[in-house]
C-alpha cells in the first residue's frame, strides 16, 4: 500500500475493517495478548517470591541525583536506595556524563542519556531470576552485561540567590535496560517533582517502582508512578519486527494514565533529518562496525543521534561498544582516542569542540547542527560530502572518504524529501525510515539466517547414547556461493556490491556478536532434541543390560543433563523435563538400597 | 503489516463478584450522592446500545484515599482488593496502588485506587499523587474525633490539585467494629453533618470483619462510571464516541515503495 498523505500517519485512525470485531476492542487499557510465550496477565510464581528492592532492582540499579559543588565541581549528592553500589570510578563517570559539556549552553530542562563501563563486577541475587525475564526479548532490548546505562534529567536555571548564579542539577537513573523512550518519559514525571520537592518524592517514586511487575517481554505492565499509571508492553524476540502491540486510545487521560507505545525507539527521522542524505551510508558504516562519531551541539543530540545509528540495523544487535555522550573525562577517553592504533570499533556521542581535533583521524563523522533549526538544512545538504575538512565551525554533515557498497536508493530519499515539501508529519516519516532500514536490515540477514540454519545436522543423527552433534562449521565460501542464487536481490531491488558488503560484515563485530547468539541458539535446540529423543527410550531395558556401575554413570549423567536444561532453560517440549526426572527415579528404584540413598541425596553444589 | 487487532484479546472476563447490574443503594439517606433507585435511564440505555465497542471510553478512575495516620486506609482497600486483613499495622510510604476492574452494565470498568500515606512527612509529594483524581475518599476512625476533625483539611489538601466540581467525594469511617453502638452513634451525627456540609456521601465499615467494605466500593465504582458515562454523553454530542486512534508509528501504510517485495520475516 503506497503512503498516501500526511494525515494518515500521525494519529492513525483504525480502518473499518480492522474494526470488524469491535465488540471485544477496547482501547490499551483493557487490551492484552492472547496467552503465550510471557502473554499470560497473572503474574508469574516466581514473582512471589521477590524480597524488597528485588523489583525495583528488576528495573533500575539507582537512582542518583548529580549537583554542582562549587569547591568540588560536579559530585553525586544522593543516591537512592541508600543501600545501592557504586564504586569511586562509577560515581566519577556518572558525575561527568550527567552534565553537558559548559560550551553546550542548555537553559531549562534537558534530556539525554550515556553509557558508561560497569566497574567491578557485582554480580545480582537476582541475575538468574532476571535471565529469565531476558530470554523472551529481542537481542537489541536485552538486558546490558558490562555497561550501565544513565538517563538524565538536567535542569539549569538561573537563581540568584544561590552563589554559583544557576541552579543545576541532573536526576539520573541508571539501568541495564536499553529502554531510552521509557525512562524518558518516567524521568519527565520524575524529576520535576523532585526538584521542587526534593527526597520524601524519591522515596515515593522508588517504592512506587518497587511495586512494579517485573519488566517482562509480552505482558502489558502497569506501572503506577507518582499518581500517574504508565502502561507499556516490552516487546518480544516473537513480535513481527515493525509492529507495535500497545494501542493508544484517543482520549486517555495523561493525568492519570499514560500509554507509551514504545519503550525504546527514537524518532529516527528527528535524528537523521540533518544527514538525511546519507542514511543509507550510515547504515553501513554501523552494520560493518565502523568508527563512527557524532559531533552534536549538545548532549540530547549526541545521545539521540547515536542511539538512532544503533537502532538502524535492529533486529541486529549492534555489538560493539557505543556512548550516547563521552566526555573527555571517560575512564574511555585514553583508549579510544589514541593515534597509536587504528580507531576502535565504536560510535560515540561528543559535544565538547576538542573533539573535533582530538578525533581528527577518525575515518568517519557526523556533524549535526541544531535540531531545532532543521528545516533549513536540507537543502544544503545535498552536496556536501567533505573529506578531510574538520575545523571547528565545519558545517553539518557526513564527513567521509568511505565508497558505500550498495547503489543509493534515490527513491528513500525522494519520499522523505517529498514528505518534507508536504510538511509530513514528522511521525511518518519517522515510520517510513523505520521500514525502510527495517527492509534493508532483513534483506541483508535473511541469506545468513538461512545458511546458518543449513549448519544444523538432520534430525536422525541425533541419537540419544552418543553426545548431541556438532553445528557444521561457517564457512565463509559456502555461504558467499549459497547468494548467488538466495541472496538479498530476492528481497531488496538495490544492486551493489553485496558480496562485498556481505565480506566486510563478516569480519566486524556485528557479525561475531549475532553468530554467537545463533549458534547458542542453535546449540541449545540441539540440546534439547537429544534429551527429547533420550525421554523416549526405554531406559529400564538398557540398565537390564548394562552393569550397576554403568547404571549409577547414566544416572549421574541424566542429573546433570537435568540441571543443565533448567539452568539454561532448553527449548524442550513441554513435559520433557518431568519426564526425564521420572526416567531418573526409575532407574534408581531398580538399583540396590544403599545406591539408592546415595543417589537420591540432592547434589552438592 | 499492520498490528491486527483481532489478534489481541481483552482480558480474562471480570471477576464474577465485581459484575454490578444493579445501582448499589447509599448508606445513610441524608448524606448520599444522590438517593435515586437506578442507574440513570440516559446510562443504561448507552450501556444496552454500545455493544460495539464504543463504550471502553469511560473504562477509568482514579480514586484517591486520605485520611489521618492509622485511620485504616491501607487495610480498607486490602479487604476489599484482597480480602485480606492483617492485625499489624505497617505505615505506607509514599503510596499504595491497586488497580480493580469491575464490570458495570455489562461495560468493563477500572478503579485506580491509590492509597496514600498518612505521615507528615509525604504531606508535601501528596498533591503529586492527588493531580486527577475523580474520586477523593476521605477516611476518618470512628473512634477518633480528632481524626474526624482532621477529614476538611484532607478534602481542602486534596482539592487543591483538582476541579472542586469535578470530584466524587465520600467520607468512610472505618473501624466500625471497635466502638459500641452508643459511641457510634453519637459520632455519626457529627460525621453526617460534616459529610452533608462538604457534599460526601457518608460510610461506615470495618475493615476487620468487612461490614459494608464490598457494599462501599460497588457504590464508588457505580456512581464514578455514572458520571463518568453521563459526562462523555454529553460530550459526545456531534463526535463519533469510541474510534480508537492509534498511535503507531509502523502500520501498513507505511510503505516506502508500492511494489517493493516484502521481505520474509527471518526473526
Amino acid at each position: 500500500m503506497a503512503l498516501q498523505g500526511p494525515e494518515e500517519l500521525g494519529e492513525q485512525v483504525e480502518e473499518p475493517e480492522e474494526l470488524e470485531d469491535a465488540s471485544s476492542i477496547s482501547p490499551a487499557e483493557e487490551i492484552t495478548l492472547p496467552a503465550g510465550p510471557g502473554g499470560d496477565e497473572e503474574p508469574p510464581e516466581e514473582e512471589a517470591l521477590l524480597l524488597p528492592w528485588d523489583r525495583f532492582s528488576a528495573w533500575l540499579h539507582c537512582i542518583c541525583v548529580v549537583g554542582f559543588d562549587l569547591e568540588l565541581g560536579q559530585a553525586v549528592e544522593v543516591i537512592y536506595p541508600h543501600h545501592s553500589k557504586l564504586s569511586e570510578k562509577e560515581k566519577t563517570s556518572i558525575c561527568y556524563l550527567s552534565f553537558p559539556d559548559s560550551n553546550s549552553g542548555c537553559l531549562g530542562d534537558t534530556q539525554f542519556c550515556f553509557r558508561f563501563r560497569q566497574g567491578s563486577n557485582r554480580k545480582s541475587s537476582l541475575g538468574c531470576f532476571l535471565e529469565t525475564t531476558d530470554r523472551d526479548a529481542p537481542p537489541c532490548l536485552k538486558r546490558e552485561q558490562g555497561h550501565y546505562y544513565g538517563y538524565v534529567y538536567f535542569r539549569q536555571v538561573r537563581d540568584k540567590s544561590l552563589k554559583r548564579g544557576y541552579f543545576q542539577k541532573s536526576l539520573v537513573l541508571i539501568s541495564k535496560l536499553p529502554y531510552v523512550t521509557f525512562f524518558h518519559s518516567l524521568l519527565k514525571i520524575m524529576a520535576p517533582e523532585y526538584f521542587e520537592k526534593q527526597e520524601p518524592c524519591l522515596e515515593a517514586a522508588c517504592n512506587d517502582i518497587d511495586r512494579w511487575p517485573t519488566p517482562h517481554p509480552g505482558r502489558i505492565l502497569t506501572l503506577p508512578i507518582m499518581g500517574v499509571v504508565i502502561k507499556v508492553r516490552i516487546p518480544t524476540c516473537y513480535d513481527k519486527p515493525g509492529t507495535s502491540q500497545l494501542v493508544q486510545s484517543a482520549q486517555s487521560d495523561s493525568l492519570v494514565s499514560i500509554v507509551l507505545p514504545t519503550i525504546h525507539e527514537v524518532d529516527l527521522f528527528r535524528c537523521f533529518y540533518p544527514v538525511f542524505f546519507h542514511i543509507q551510508m550510515l547504515w553501513e558504516l554501523v552494520l560493518l562496525g565502523e568508527a563512527l562519531v557524532v559531533m552534536a551541539p549538545s548532549p540530547a543530540e549526541s545521545s539521540d543521534t547515536v542511539l538512532a545509528l544503533v537502532s538502524c540495523i535492529s533486529p541486529l544487535r549492534y555489538s560493539s561498544d557505543f556512548r550516547p555522550y563521552f566526555t573527555i573525562h571517560d575512564s574511555e577517553f585514553k583508549e579510544y582516542t589514541t593515534r597509536t592504533q587504528a580507531p576502535p570499533s565504536v560510535i560515540l556521542g561528543v559535544t565538547n569542540p576538542f573533539f573535533a581535533k582530538t578525533l581528527q583521524h577518525w575515518p568517519h563523522i557526523i556533524r549535526i547542527g541544531d535540531m531545532k533549526q532543521a528545516g533549513e538544512m536540507a537543502k544544503q545538504m545535498k552536496v556536501k560530502k567533505l573529506k578531510n575538512l574538520k575545523t571547528l565551525d565545519s558545517k553539518p554533515g557526513v564527513y567521509t572518504a568511505y565508497k558505500p557498497y550498495l547503489n543509493k536508493d534515490e527513491e528513500i530519499i525522494k519520499q522523505l524529501q517529498k514528505g518534507v515539501q508536504q510538511k509530513r508529519p514528522s511521525a511518518a516519516q519517522n515510520a517510513i525510515i523505520r521500514r525502510y532500514f527495517l527492509e534493508l536490515t532483513q534483506s541483508f540477514i535473511i541469506p545468513l539466517e538461512r545458511y546458518v540454519a543449513s549448519l544444523m545436522p538432520l534430525q536422525k543423527s541425533i541419537s540419544p547414547w552418543k553426545n548431541p552433534p556438532q553445528l557444521r562449521p561457517f564457512i565463509q565460501q559456502d555461504f558467499m556461493k549459497t547468494l548467488e542464487k538466495a541472496g538479498p536481490q530476492l528481497t531488496s531491488r538495490l544492486k551493489g556490491d553485496w558480496i562485498g558488503l556481505y565480506r566486510n560484515f563478516l569480519k566486524s563485530p556485528n557479525f561475531d556478536g549475532w553468530f554467537r547468539n545463533r549458534r547458542r541458539e542453535m546449540t541449545q535446540k540441539l540440546e534439547a532434541l537429544h534429551l527429547e529423543a533420550l525421554c523416549e527410550e526405554d531406559l529400564q531395558q538398557r540398565i537390564q543390560q548394562h552393569t550397576e556401575v554403568e547404571s549409577v554413570d547414566l544416572v549421574l549423567k541424566l542429573k546433570d543433563k537435568l540441571t543443565q536444561a533448567e539452568k539454561e532453560q532448553l527449548p524442550v517440549r513441554p513435559g520433557t523435563l518431568a519426564k526425564l526426572k521420572s526416567h531418573i527415579e526409575a532407574v534408581i528404584l531398580a538399583l540396590p538400597d544403599d545406591l539408592q540413598g546415595i543417589l537420591h541425596k540432592p547434589s552438592t553444589p | 503489516m499492520s498490528v491486527r487487532i483481532s489478534a489481541m484479546s481483552v482480558l480474562p472476563p471480570v471477576r464474577r463478584d465485581r459484575i454490578i447490574a444493579q445501582l448499589p443503594q447509599y448508606f445513610r439517606k441524608e448524606a448520599a450522592l444522590h438517593t435515586k433507585e437506578d442507574f440513570n435511564n440516559k446510562v443504561k440505555t448507552a450501556c444496552q446500545e454500545q455493544r460495539t465497542g464504543t463504550v471502553g471510553r469511560f473504562k477509568i478512575s482514579k480514586v484517591i484515599v486520605v485520611g489521618d495516620l492509622a485511620v485504616g486506609k491501607t487495610c480498607l482497600i486490602n479487604r476489599f482488593c484482597k480480602d485480606a486483613f492483617d492485625k499489624n499495622y505497617k505505615a505506607t510510604i509514599g503510596v499504595d496502588f491497586e488497580m480493580e476492574r469491575f464490570e458495570v452494565l455489562g461495560v468493563p470498568f477500572s478503579l485506580q485506587l491509590w492509597d496514600t500515606a498518612g505521615q507528615e512527612r509525604f504531606k508535601c509529594i501528596a498533591s503529586t499523587y492527588y493531580r486527577g483524581a475523580q474520586v477523593v475518599i476521605i477516611v476518618f476512625d470512628v473512634n477518633d474525633v480528632a481524626s474526624l476533625g482532621h477529614t476538611r483539611q484532607w478534602l481542602e489538601d486534596a482539592l487543591k490539585e483538582n476541579d472542586p466540581t469535578a470530584v466524587q467525594l465520600f467520607l468512610v469511617g472505618t473501624k466500625k467494629d471497635l466502638s459500641s453502638p452508643a459511641q457510634y452513634a453519637q459520632i455519626e451525627q457529627d460525621a453526617l453533618k460534616i459529610a452533608k456540609e462538604i457534599s460526601a456521601e457518608y460510610w461506615a465499615v470495618s475493615s476487620l470483619t468487612g461490614e459494608n467494605v464490598r457494599e462501599f466500593f460497588f457504590r464508588v465504582a457505580s456512581l464514578a462510571f455514572e458520571t463518568n458515562v453521563l459526562a462523555e454523553l454529553e460530550k459526545s454530542g456531534t463526535r463519533q464516541i469510541g474510534d480508537v486512534v492509534r498511535i503507531n508509528s509502523n502500520s501498513s501504510n507505511v510503505h516506502t515503495t508500492s511494489k517493493k517485495k516484502q521481505p520474509n520475516c527471518c526473526q
